[in-house]
């Protein structure tokens, strides 16, 4: 099967699409799709310029789909003065697994040659992943100790780098995953928070002075076209499951999502594009009441910002103590 | 013909390919033999001889490696 472009050899097939494309179309589509979603989301601000350069950090967790962000993002903008990444790597303290993806990281960045830094929730924070799911003690999945701990460190580090923003690699399916839970969940209020958090266009988003913004320009590709990317591109993308991966939710949501998407191609992309348009919408609503929003404060224990007394990471690490 | 489909990783399957139940094409595709063993092509690439091929193709080898896409975690960790 030839490619719809030229003359090679296809080596994909997209149903939502019907395209058929060889190795080097399939890769510009990629790098076509992250550039048109940079410059949707309006992530280079008109006044940024050489001597004010922006500085995006990337959430570079070693696996595909932060590997091929960085890597489409440096190709991108390695002669752009007006940006400069810094890639930020999480150690969670999970033996024989964090290890190997900190190496394809330090790998990546010195190939790509920029700035590079990691932390891990021992030096953080006096744990480590292995042991939080042996204590267990809010019976909860790893995961959903983890995610806090995660994001908790990714502001951090975003604001002491000086990031104007924080990006990460979700691709379609994990936002159409993540779209579809809320709606199914009747989370209307958390559907207006993703949009201004990281899913709107920047112009667009209630302004959230306390925390850096977030962007996800890789929420256009699937999945497995970011994974395909990675092998065609040989990229030194780590390839082995987290040992403590347990969402189950989200795992039955991923497969009616692959069944849906087998029957009826480019269901993920509707599903992504009519939530965001919705979220846009709910946003707006609740920004404009008052009473909806949140009120922000400082935790008593850590001064980080949060809607509660003690943020959740220092109640979490207060039951782990 | 006898096809061999090396999931990396996990199990190996021969499957004969007359026996793969087709979704009106004449031959079987890729995707049918994907089917046969219960994946979908959403969550893996096939390979042939190393190299990639459109799932929507009918099968013209007799090996395939699969590879299956890993998650790095919980989404928020970013891929």
């Amino acid at each position: 099967m030839d490619c719809n472009r030229c003359d090679a050899e296809a080596v994909m097939h997209a149903a939502y699409s019907g395209a058929h494309l060889c190795d080097d179309h399939f890769r510009e589509s990629v790098e076509k799709r992250v550039r048109r979603r940079v410059r949707r989301d309006d992530l280079v601000p008109k006044d940024a310029t050489p001597d004010d350069p922006e500085t995006w950090v990337i959430g570079l967790s070693g696996g595909k789909d932060s590997v091929v962000l960085t890597t489409v993002l440096h190709d991108t903008f390695a002669e752009d003065p007006r940006i400069e990444l810094v890639g930020l790597t999480i150690h969670e303290g999970i033996e024989g697994y964090r290890d190997e993806s900190v190496d394809a990281c330090v790998e990546l960045a010195a190939d790509l040659e920029i700035r590079h830094e990691l932390v891990s929730y021992e030096e953080e924070f006096g744990i480590r992943m292995d042991d939080v799911v042996e204590d267990d003690p809010e019976n909860m999945a790893a995961c959903a100790y983890c995610g806090v701990f995660r994001r908790d460190l990714l502001e951090k580090y975003a604001d002491e780098l000086g990031a104007d923003l924080l990006l990460t690699g979700h691709n379609l399916d994990d936002e159409a995953q993540t779209a579809l839970m809320n709606f199914l969940e009747g989370d209307v209020s958390q559907i207006a928070k993703h949009f201004d958090a990281s899913l709107g266009p920047l112009s667009e988003r209630e302004d959230q002075e306390e925390f850096v913004p977030r962007a996800k320009p890789l929420r256009d590709v699937p999945e497995k076209e970011v994974a395909l990317y990675a092998h065609l591109e040989d990229l030194p993308a780590h390839i082995t499951e987290c040992p403590h991966a347990s969402e189950a939710y989200r795992g039955e949501i991923q497969q009616l999502l692959y069944d849906l998407e087998e029957n009826h191609p480019g269901t993920r992309h509707s599903i992504l594009s009519g939530y965001e348009e919705v979220a846009g919408i709910v946003a707006d609503e609740f920004n404009d009441d008052a009473e909806e929003s949140a009120d922000l404060r400082e935790c008593v224990e850590c001064g980080s910002t949060t809607t509660r007394e003690r943020c959740r990471k220092c109640s979490l690490l207060e039951s782990l103590a | 013909m006898r096809v061999t489909v090396d999931v990396k990783g996990e199990d190996t399957h021969e499957i004969d390919l007359e026996s793969v139940p087709t979704d009106g094409d004449a031959e079987p595709t890729y995707q049918d033999l994907l089917c046969e063993i219960e994946l979908s092509p959403h969550e893996v690439s096939v390979l042939v001889d190393g190299r990639p091929v459109p799932e929507d193709q009918p099968v013209d080898s007799a090996e395939l490696t699969v590879l299956r896409l890993i998650k790095g975690g919980s989404p928020s960790a970013g891929g």
